[in-house]
């Protein structure tokens, strides 16, 4: 990697975090700690971070909770309409271990298994303040290069797609309204 | 006008036509009825004319211990705010009950549910296709006999905590 493009990475990503567009999937019971993150009483877009409303034109996904593996198929396939660079934010303790459904039949366990996960929020569910906190660590991490988890997911795609069927059986969607 | 105890005359109507089954008063306004599957239908068709005529929920009960399923037929009262919960069984061996669509047809939906949760077929439902659940090879998973945990360890891989972090966390014979 020649000089001029390692300084241009570095001025790219000091730009990159410092304007962050989220897209939220809020699958799980912690999506309710987003309204008061993104209002008036801790208001997350003095950190530069917004709301968008669809997964090409966002930079993060934020993924509130458990996911189903029905879910996760459709995280799968928004997560793979983004633009790179893209992180993923893990939110609460059951994107973690599965939380309280680590028994159920039908929810993951592990989402870094599935897709790269660049940050995790741990608790169930966690406060704004750790949210805002969680954030501001991720923007740090973007900063300094080290928020790599869309290179990864290129370089190990076999092993991500593998897991995804080993779990799911297949990625694809298969439904009544996809017939 | 409809009293206090116009669901126990319209339950007599009913018996009068249908024959006898046992009662329960849960409160004033909620009564459950027990009633074979045999004259399921029958008895479902005279509720409805009798005023029950909205179908709130079709829902299943894994008995495991009596090898039945229950079947559960939510009905409501629009008149006098009556509900009624008709109960059926069938058996675990040969799941097999007659829709009730003629009478209700939203009761696909519920039926469908039913069907792919715990098995039971409904005989005359021409759409039994999957509702909810993707790619699903195993035991209907609302059965008693189906082990959550033992389908989640084996399809969704657990984080194993090493013991460094145990120790950094507190270990419980300190």
């Amino acid at each position: 990697m020649s000089n001029e493009y390692k300084a241009w990475e570095k001025v790219a990503n000091m730009l990159r975090s410092r304007s962050l567009w989220m897209l939220y999937y809020c699958t799980g019971c912690g999506a309710i700690e987003l309204p008061p993150t993104m209002t008036s009483r801790f208001d997350m877009e003095r950190l530069g971070i917004g709301p968008m409303a669809t997964p090409r034109q966002a930079d993060i996904l934020l993924i509130t909770g458990y996911l189903s593996t029905k879910t996760l198929r459709r995280v799968v396939y928004s997560y793979e309409q983004m633009q790179s660079p893209k992180y993923i934010v893990g939110f609460g303790s059951c994107t973690l271990n599965g939380g309280i459904y680590y028994d159920s039949y039908a929810t993951i366990n592990k989402l870094d298994l599935y897709v790269p996960v660049d940050l995790y929020l741990a608790g169930c569910m966690p406060r704004p303040e750790a949210i805002v906190s969680g954030f501001a660590a991720l923007m740090s991490k973007i900063d300094r290069g080290e928020a790599n988890g869309w290179k990864e997911y290129q370089e190990k795609n076999d092993w991500y797609k593998s897991n995804q069927i080993e779990a799911l059986g297949e990625v694809y969607v298969h439904d009544e309204f996809h017939e | 006008m409809y009293t206090m105890n116009s669901m126990n005359e319209v339950l007599k109507e009913v018996m009068t036509i249908a024959g006898e089954f046992s009662i329960k008063e849960v409160t004033a306004r909620e009564f459950i009825i027990f009633v074979e599957a045999s004259r399921l239908n029958a008895i479902l068709e005279i509720l409805k004319r009798k005023g029950f005529s909205h179908l709130s929920l079709i829902t299943g009960v894994d008995r495991i211990e009596d090898g039945v399923f229950e079947v559960f037929y939510t009905l409501f009262r629009w008149e006098s705010g009556e509900t009624l919960l008709v109960k059926s069984s069938v058996s675990r061996d040969a799941p097999v009950i007659t829709t009730v669509m003629h009478l209700w047809p939203t009761a696909r939906f519920y039926e469908r549910d039913v069907h792919e949760f715990f098995g039971i077929v409904f005989d005359g439902n021409p759409d039994l296709k999957p509702l909810i659940l993707e790619n699903w090879n195993e035991m209907p998973p609302m059965r008693k006999d189906f082990d959550p945990q033992k389908y989640s360890d084996d399809h969704f891989p657990d984080r194993h905590y090493g013991a460094e972090f145990l120790v950094e966390g507190g270990d419980e014979s300190e």
